[in-house]
């Protein structure tokens, strides 16, 4: 069984147009979504038969007023300014640490399960599997969803031997990309040749030189600004990371997006997403 | 004031709101704080030399062999695996800590430390009339950076206008990122993909109770659903930005994008207003 992943660095390059499309010219594969902040290959993918599970991480503290002598120490010693001035937990900063409740004279602290999201199981195509989650906002944790995103659809993987595993990264290079990366066989950076588009692709390119994990480019709208293009192309060169593809801006691939279909079901967007694929197969 | 620039939707537009919104402002006491700082990019429609560099830390378990008796209570109180006992060493996993410092506290022993962590920099950019930038860069490899965020956000308390350029997402680091600001501008654009993260951000910013608005990029001539959202929410659309293939040729090479688009300095200018009035 074989990983890829698409990441970016800076969101909006095209990560999930580009993700979708090549889920779409797979002969099978099972897809992922790791932002779990905000997953939108569902929208393109349209799945159905959705199975959804709730997803606990960590904890998060809750003072009873009844035995509680408002002695302040719990409010003293936490360092997330967790705990307000009636005693009462703000639970969106509660990193779930349990100090206060370890330290407090009286056991007025319970430490709670804290249900952050939900991730899913479901069908996109008859017999092929999109795995995806949402996060609830405000939580933190999102690498551990990641991971149990990832652990799920590795199982289904295994017992229905498909051999592929496509997944749309998040953006960044935080928690959520890092754990997203763990057991990926290939990465395959989409950028944009924009000044921010290159400058964060070069620092998640750093991250993934840290993990050590072999990784490929396309340069996606690359005639918006053909210069920066070849910078890049120069710069991947330098770096001996192949070029897969450059995808040239298109309207076509736009209206795509705006009414939520896969851009590679239009024949002449598949005529030039096909050899970029294949680019990708071969290094994989 | 502190005004939160921000959108769950990553290439929104974020950075060249906020860079708009500051140049506009022309204000010696405005600061921008570059709150993305897994990828900061607002120095990049600057081009500035920064002035200053500040390294940021956060405090993590150092054990003290000598006292230490590997009693194990110490990994059996951190709640994040930061801390493996063996039987004749402890294991530290800084990248996994929260520096919540409860282990350092309660070890009967006094067998553990505190000792700084990097976690990344602030950069300082002095922006000659429009303020400062401040740029918060987290190091690489680095996951958690909630941490960062809060110190780029401790700095220069005091300016009058404080503009904070939000990483993407909806969960802790864009509430970091957000938090405490007096208004939260929302940026989206009319795609199902900007629609569908605009409701999740919307989520997030009605929990902190805050006030904001939205700012429609790449529009087209239709709200489409957005309208409808703003609606439900009660979050008005304080400006539509015209998709222009010009003005996102200029953004791509750190270009003007009030020379490839002049009428974006009076639509910036109505969003000021427009946040004023509100908050009034």
């Amino acid at each position: 069984m074989k990983e890829i992943l698409f990441i970016s660095g800076k969101g909006g390059t095209g990560k999930t147009s580009l993700t979708s499309s090549f889920i779409a010219l797979a002969d099978n594969c099972i897809a992922c979504d790791y932002d779990v902040d905000a997953s939108n290959l569902p929208i393109l993918l349209k799945p159905n038969n959705i199975v959804g599970h709730d997803f606990s991480s960590g904890y998060s503290a809750c003072i009873d007023e009844e035995i509680c002598t408002s002695c302040g120490l719990c409010k003293e010693v936490c360092r997330f300014e967790a705990i307000n001035e009636d005693y009462q937990i703000i639970p969106l900063h509660c990193e779930g640490c349990g100090f206060c409740a370890r330290i407090c004279p009286v056991e007025a602290i319970k430490m709670n399960p804290r249900p952050s999201g939900h991730w899913f199981r479901s069908e996109f195509k008859p017999g092929q599997f999109l795995f995806f989650a949402d996060l609830r906002p405000g939580e933190e944790n999102s690498g551990k969803l990641v991971a149990q995103v990832k652990t799920q659809a590795r199982q289904k993987a295994l017992t229905d031997n498909v051999s592929l595993i496509i997944a749309d990264g998040p953006p960044g290079i935080g928690c959520a990309v890092i754990s997203s990366m763990v057991e990926t066989d290939l990465i395959v950076l989409v950028t944009e040749p924009s000044l921010s588009g290159f400058h964060d692709l070069k620092r998640v390119y750093a991250l993934i030189q840290l993990r050590g994990i072999k990784s490929v480019l396309i340069i996606n709208k690359w005639d918006l600004n053909p210069e920066t293009s070849q910078t890049i192309e120069d710069w991947a060169t330098a770096q001996g990371v192949c070029v897969a593809g450059k995808i040239p801006f298109s309207t076509t691939i736009a209206d795509c997006i705006a009414t939520a279909r896969i851009p590679a079901t239009q024949p002449q967007i598949r005529n030039f997403i096909f050899p970029v694929w294949e680019n990708i197969l071969q290094q994989l | 004031m502190q005004i939160a620039i921000a959108s769950g939707k990553g290439g929104t537009g974020k950075t060249l709101l906020s860079t708009c919104i500051i140049k506009v402002l022309a204000d010696k006491n405005a600061v921008l704080m570059d709150a993305d700082v897994e990828e900061p990019n607002a120095n990049l429609a600057f081009l500035q030399p920064i002035s200053a560099t500040t390294t940021v830390y956060r405090p993590v378990p150092q054990i003290l062999p000598e006292y230490c008796t590997y009693c194990g209570l110490c990994a059996e109180i951190c709640e994040f695996n930061a801390l493996v006992v063996l039987a004749d060493k402890v294991m530290v996993f800084p990248e996994l800590c929260h520096s919540c410092g409860a282990c350092s506290y309660l070890c009967p022993y006094a067998a553990i430390d505190e000792i700084e962590h990097p976690i990344g920099v602030i950069e300082e950019t002095p922006l000659q009339t429009s303020g400062t930038l401040l740029t918060g860069r987290l190091n690489i490899g680095e996951a958690q950076s909630p941490p960062l965020i809060k110190a780029v956000k401790n700095e220069q308390l005091s300016a009058a206008i404080r503009l904070v350029d939000c990483p993407p997402g909806t969960t802790c680091p864009m509430i970091e990122a957000i938090r405490d600001s007096d208004y939260c501008l929302l940026v989206t654009e009319p795609t199902p993909f900007g629609t569908h993260d605009l409701e999740l951000s919307l989520e997030a910013v009605k929990m902190l109770g805050m006030q904001g608005g939205l700012v429609i990029n790449r529009w087209q001539g239709n709200d489409g659903e957005l309208l409808d959202l703003s609606e439900r929410w009660g979050f008005p659309i304080l400006a539509r930005i015209p998709f222009s293939a010009e003005l996102a040729r200029a953004y791509m090479q750190g270009l003007d994008p009030f020379a490839a688009m002049p009428a974006l300095r009076g639509i910036i200018s109505d969003i000021l207003h427009r946040i004023k009035e509100v908050s009034a």
